[in-house]
């Protein structure tokens, strides 16, 4: 009868057991995350995650990509250990890093393969070689461009086409009268619309935001040589209302069927040849152009997972990023999802398996994205990371205003030399002001 | 009005004008509290409390209403409350407790200022302190303590300055913090109009704003959000009113401020305070606050530790560094001195040098911890608490007692050393305050209301039972003796005292005038007004801005040399008008 009751009893302590050990064992991590496509999926598949973790409860905060920076920001620097996971971007990634609110992720669990990460993704998300933003999602700038216009036009894009090549393609492909501009390129002012674009081509050009002692350097001669290229490929061969063009602007327009060449993200590669365009069928794709200096007009940027230092709960963090990030979760979204909504730019094995390598743009997206290098972005060596930006906070501010002037000159209200005076003295100005505040 | 009973024959002459009630010849009007307050409630507290908002998640719909009603409320109650009692009374409440509420409760209740003035004071160098670690090369200090040592010897230092200030220069800064307030006023405003357009850019992309209802949402989306820095939904109206009427519980239902409202003519003079709540605690909190989230927004760090220093050199340049420092000092000024004046009562025998010392350890001490300046708020708000019931016991005394025929000045009359009733009152409302917070069912800064009338009756109780209805002839044949010995020395003094202002018309001061405020005054605050109003983009603002930044500080040094030359002048011309009509009398008619 006592060994019956004991055999009974058994299994049931075990269970009360365990069931104490898994509440006392319970996590639950908070993400912190942008309300875009990649991420949503990213929610709706968390169910995986937790399946094989059914320790771990996970909830989301998703926010626009401005109040997330804030939240963020704040919850971080009060130490109010609210986030246990933050989206970041490059931009951010070097200066959170900086100041030491980041967990580094080298170790992180379950087998991930961090020598799968592509060099210049993960090097734009490391600060002194440390990674602190696992990538979910990268891209580089590349041309798009109309196979059918070139062929009646009898050119042939190369796969790593010049500047002058470009300008002379361009003059020969512009038919305003038949609405097509030879090429579109970002106009509108700001820090990630024209002034990401003229940055890249900038450092194609030999030119770069300041040297080696921080002094800014927009009254180069190399500038000068950058924004006349740029500027007279848009007065003489872009859109009408160049100055007003963005992303989407740009996006809209080529679709139309109204762009010869286009240089902007490889993200646009989907949706150039997908059902809305209406020139799907005939998107070539290339390498930015560069000018023979060694550096192509490509930049390169990438949203991340990155842990505050301040969470409770590192190692489920960790855990959770290591499985998001991972090369499994890449399958799952092409099971799930199918190959075309796979985040794009993050593994060299995405590019490796035969079923993404269907994808047009998939190639010379690697290739943008490999050709691409935020520890050195420049031909020159200079003191910053960052292919389109200044890993600086005042950064976004100065590239604003700089590209005020810069729209300027396509609005024919200021020269290239003007523009560019008064850009040096803007950030001149801006660093000194700022410089102070910053230091660390 | 006064206790004599403990030397009566002492002459009121030799007293100390403090212990005195105010002569009716030196009382102000209406104009001088208008300034006096203005002065008094724009100091550097005004860029810590307008970013505790922000931090505390209060909505820009609560900001904008819930400050106009508790700043109305604070006005009301200076009117209301203190201004009667001190125009009845026309003393300052330390020399009230000490006549009427005994030793002990005057020692006590000095050791309770020395703690807040003294954190009041520490805060205040610590701010100053933000504005000098730039100048250092020194990182920001996000922490609630010193993360690096060199900010740490910058604070002590400063501190040891102020109170080396405040010891031996104390009516300098005093005199020099008079002139700050019209300079204190246009520089807040400007601070907040400077920085809106690039506010603004990081939330739209645009620098321009056409209309009331768009800075609202501008401030709604990234200042005053509703959210607070734990990311949950922040104070609420009830709340913002409430802070707004408790940041100064201290001063009106504290009664503190019978200090300054002693010398209004009439009560209604109390009104006056309003040019310090509408201003200094609306105006400035909010301008703070517009400030403070976009230097956040500039340095990527949260407003709950961006420092005053940097928010005042970013919105307004160099002269940011003057403001932080000139109205940081002219804060901390006054407090250390209340501080080391409190220590004093509390230790009589200890000299006056050793006390005034350890008051300036615990300051130095206290400046180097970011936190107490970060939670200035809060510790105003738990000071008035702790102050208010001595408020309550005086509203007793002076408006109650006399309708249940009890006597005010009871404790004096009966001859005690020490108000047992009063000091059994306090440690009730003590008990009862912090009891009820630590029930959470009233929001800490409304503590101070129930506070207020548990004083009210119990002391009424107690006091009734201790004898306050008792009639004590001689003790008040005393009092009225001394009452005429003091009325015949005020009519000595006034015949003695020239007290009439005398009013500088030449030409020559009318010319520095014209100096300090056009060039001080008006022309900074059109150089903001084109910030805000004439930056068509980012690169036409950092322009604007730049010729803000250049000009203003030379501004800044003008006004400050003339309007200093001002009062001297003014202050020469009285001391001159004074030494005549002294002659004037002490010659024999003809």
């Amino acid at each position: 009868m006592l060994k019956s009751f004991r055999t009974t009893l058994a299994p049931i302590a075990c269970l009360v057991f365990s069931a104490i050990s898994a509440t006392a064992m319970a996590e639950t991590i908070t993400i912190a995350t942008v309300d875009n496509g990649d991420m949503v999926r990213m929610q709706r598949l968390t169910e995986h995650f937790t399946k094989d973790n059914p320790d771990v409860t996970v909830e989301w905060v998703t926010l626009d990509e401005n109040t997330l920076r804030q939240r963020a920001t704040t919850d971080i620097a009060t130490g109010g250990g609210q986030f246990d996971v933050v989206t970041i971007g490059t931009y951010e990634a070097s200066i959170w890093a900086q100041r030491d609110w980041l967990l580094p992720l080298d170790d992180l669990p379950g087998g991930y393969d961090i020598g799968d990460l592509l060099e210049p993704v993960r090097s734009g998300l490391s600060h002194d070689g440390v990674l602190y933003g696992a990538p979910f999602y990268g891209e580089s700038s590349f041309t798009m461009y109309r196979t059918d216009l070139f062929d009646t036009a009898g050119l042939e894009m190369p796969d790593e086409p010049t500047w002058e090549f470009i300008k002379q393609a361009a003059n020969t492909l512009t038919d305003r009268d038949n609405g097509i501009s030879g090429i579109c390129l970002r106009g509108k002012p700001g820090w990630g619309e024209n002034m990401a674009l003229l940055t890249s081509i900038a450092n194609s050009y030999g030119a770069s935001w300041f040297d080696m002692d921080w002094q800014p350097q927009l009254d180069s001669e190399a500038w000068n040589n950058a924004l006349t290229t740029y500027s007279d490929l848009l007065t003489q061969n872009g859109p009408v209302d160049a100055s007003l063009m963005g992303y989407q602007e740009n996006l809209a327009l080529f679709q139309q069927g109204q762009c010869a060449m286009w240089v902007d993200a490889t993200a646009a590669g989907q949706f150039v040849i997908n059902e809305d365009s209406m020139v799907a069928d005939s998107v070539g794709f290339a390498m930015a152009p560069d000018n023979g200096l060694g550096k192509r007009a490509n930049w390169l940027w990438a949203w991340a997972l990155a842990i505050p230092q301040n969470t409770e709960h590192k190692e489920t963090a960790k855990k959770f990023v290591a499985w998001a990030t991972s090369k499994e979760y890449l399958a799952l979204v092409a099971e799930t999802d199918g190959w075309a909504s796979v985040p794009p730019g993050t593994r060299k094995s995405l590019y490796d398996n035969p079923e993404y390598q269907k994808v047009p743009f998939a190639a010379m997206t690697l290739a943008s994205i490999e050709a691409a290098d935020p520890s050195k972005p420049t031909v020159d060596d200079v003191p910053y990371t960052g292919v389109q930006f200044v890993d600086l906070p005042e950064f976004t501010g100065i590239g604003t205003a700089v590209g005020r002037q810069i729209a300027n000159v396509l609005e024919d209200s200021a020269t290239v030399e003007d523009a560019l005076k008064n850009s040096q003295w803007v950030t001149e100005k801006q660093m000194t002001r700022v410089e102070m505040l910053n230091r660390d | 009005m006064v206790d004599t009973s403990t030397d009566p024959g002492r002459s009121v002459a030799d007293m100390d004008d403090e212990l005195l009630p105010v002569p009716g010849h030196r009382l102000h009007g209406p104009k001088h509290f208008l300034g006096l307050y203005g002065a008094e409630h724009v100091a550097a507290t005004e860029f810590v409390i307008g970013a505790a908002f922000v931090a505390m998640g209060a909505g820009i719909k609560d900001i904008l209403l819930g400050l106009l009603i508790g700043n109305t409320l604070a006005a009301l109650s200076f009117w209301l409350i203190t201004a009667p009692i001190a125009v009845k009374t026309r003393l300052s409440l330390y020399t009230y407790i000490e006549y009427n509420l005994g030793d002990m409760t005057s020692r006590i209740y000095n050791g309770a200022n020395v703690l807040i003035f003294a954190a009041i004071s520490a805060a205040m160098i610590t701010v100053s302190a933000t504005a000098v670690r730039v100048l250092f090369d020194i990182p920001p200090q996000i922490y609630p303590y010193p993360s690096n040592l060199a900010f740490a010897a910058i604070a002590a230092s400063a501190s040891v300055i102020a109170v080396l200030v405040a010891y031996y220069g104390f009516n300098v800064v005093a005199e020099f913090a008079t002139i700050c307030t019209p300079w204190l006023m246009v520089m807040f405003t400007a601070g907040g109009m400077v920085l809106i357009p690039a506010l603004n850019e990081t939330l739209t992309g645009y620098t321009t704003l056409s209309s009331f209802s768009e800075f609202v949402n501008l401030a709604g989306a990234t200042v005053f959000t509703g959210v607070n820095a734990n990311g949950e939904p922040g104070i609420g109206l009830i709340e913002v009113i409430g802070f707004a009427w408790a940041a100064n519980t201290f001063a009106h239902f504290g009664l503190v401020d019978m200090a300054m409202l002693r010398y209004a003519r009439k009560s209604i003079y109390g009104l006056c305070t309003a040019t310090g709540m509408m201003f200094g605690h609306y105006v400035a909190w909010i301008s703070a606050a517009l400030m403070g989230a976009a230097t956040a927004s500039m340095m990527k760090l949260s407003i709950a530790v961006v420092s005053p220093g940097d928010v005042a050199y970013y919105a307004l340049g160099a002269t940011g560094f003057v403001i932080v420092i000139i109205a940081g000092w002219t804060t901390a000024n006054p407090n250390l001195y209340r501080a080391g004046l409190a220590a004093q009562a509390v230790f009589p025998k200890v000299p006056r040098q050793k006390v005034t010392l350890a008051v300036g350890a615990v300051v130095v001490v206290g400046s180097c911890f970011p936190f107490i300046y970060r939670q200035i708020l809060p510790i105003l708000a738990y000071a008035g608490l702790v102050l208010v019931p001595i408020g309550g016991i005086v509203f007793a005394e002076q408006h109650i007692f006399p309708k249940l025929g009890l006597k005010s000045n009871w404790h004096r009359l009966k001859g005690l050393k020490d108000n047992k009733p009063a000091l059994i009152t306090w440690a009730i409302c003590l008990v009862f305050g912090f009891g009820l917070n630590a029930t959470g069912l009233l929001y800490f800064v409304y503590l101070f209301l129930p506070t207020w009338v548990v004083a009210i009756v119990s002391y009424t109780v107690l006091a009734k039972a201790a004898g306050a209805g008792a009639s004590y002839p001689e003790a008040e044949q005393r009092e009225q003796d001394f009452d005429r010995r003091v009325k015949e020395h005020h009519a000595k003094l006034a015949a003695t005292e020239n007290h009439e202002y005398v009013k500088d018309t030449s030409a020559l001061t009318r010319g520095i005038r014209s100096i300090w405020i056009v060039i001080g005054l008006v022309i900074p605050a059109i150089l903001a007004w084109r910030v805000l109003f004439n930056s068509p983009d980012l690169y036409a603002y950092y322009v604007n801005r730049e010729m803000f930044y250049s000009v203003t500080i030379w501004c800044t040094a003008i006004y400050f040399v003339f309007a200093w030359w001002d009062l001297q002048r003014g202050k020469a011309l009285q001391k001159a008008d004074q030494a005549s009509a002294a002659s004037m009398q002490a010659t024999p008619a003809t």
